[in-house]
């Protein structure tokens, strides 16, 4: 992957965890399974401390589920603030889609 | 001939491994205790990244084989990958939780050029002084005490934060590292512990 592209990847790797995460409640397998095969594709040693920094900022918050299998999960889902912040992150996401296709034709 | 195997409690879960298995465990858990240093979340992080090892352990075990190898492990660690902490956490710089001294220098120990565990070193740099006028007075301290100094030494070992490296400093002698070693699988086990 060209070196140029990497810091757009990791720039947007937040915004489409938070996106993920307002579709339902997740767990981490689910949110990898979502990604892999994207140019977004993680791994769980990524997604760890990013879950954790955006719980600290209140933007996602979790609940432990029993499995059926093994120990409980954590299953995150976005908090209100989470919701604001991700609508305002797709808006600027489409107005900077916009900018980009407008300009240099 | 019977294998020889470990418990090791990850998180919420507990799983067997042979001593290689085990040395690479500690080795991965400490080097990533190392890369959560001042992060707020460390012991979060931990918790998660050592349940999703045990998670792959127990899923890649191979049916009626109940101690985790190398084999094992290895695929393991490398789905779950490098651990990468998000760039800037800029609400929490990590020298805030360190003493610091009245020039703004912090209370640390340098792992990079150390006898010992590099307290003196890290004493030194935070009031001030020559390093080698620091390590001559932990001496004269210790005679004169008759070694209980090296009490204070080991609990500024255990307690004092590491400072980061700088560009272009020493690698770590191979005394420095074991103590660092020892440190860090120690407040592992304490976390372990406490939660």
């Amino acid at each position: 992957m060209d070196a140029k592209l990497t810091p757009i990847r990791k720039g947007l790797l937040e915004f489409l965890v938070l996106k993920i995460v307002g579709t339902r409640s997740v767990y981490v397998p689910d949110i990898l399974r979502r990604l892999a095969g994207t140019e977004f594709a993680t791994q769980e040693g990524t997604l760890y401390p990013l879950l954790s920094k955006l719980r600290r900022e209140e933007l996602v918050k979790y609940e432990w589920q029993e499995s059926e299998s093994g120990p409980p999960r954590k299953y995150y889902q976005l908090t209100e603030s989470g919701r604001t912040q991700l609508a305002a992150l797709d808006d600027y996401w489409q107005q900077i889609n916009r900018t980009v296709s407008d300009i240099g034709r | 001939m019977k294998r020889i195997a470990t418990t090791v409690v990850l998180n919420r879960s507990s799983i067997q491994v042979d001593d290689a298995a085990n040395a690479r465990l500690e080795a991965y858990l400490a080097d990533a205790a190392r890369t959560l240093e001042g992060n707020p979340d460390h012991e979060e992080i931990l918790g998660d990244l050592e349940q999703a090892v045990a998670d792959q352990c127990t899923r890649r075990l191979p049916p009626g084989e109940s101690i985790v190898t190398l084999a094992v492990l290895e695929p393991g660690l490398a789905e779950i990958g490098p651990l990468q902490v998000p760039g800037a956490t800029p609400d929490v710089p990590p020298a805030t939780s360190a003493a610091r001294s009245p020039i703004g220098r912090p209370l640390q120990q340098i792992s990079e050029g150390a006898v010992i565990a590099g307290v003196c070193q890290g004493v030194a740099r935070y009031m001030g002084l020559d390093v080698t006028l620091v390590r001559v007075l932990a001496l004269i301290l210790l005679f004169l005490t008759g070694g209980a100094a090296i009490l204070v030494y080991a609990g500024l070992m255990l307690l004092l934060p590491y400072a980061p490296a700088e560009p272009g400093a020493p690698a770590i002698r191979k005394l420095p590292l074991k103590c660092r070693e020892l440190v860090l699988f120690l407040r592992l086990k304490l976390t372990a512990l406490t939660s």
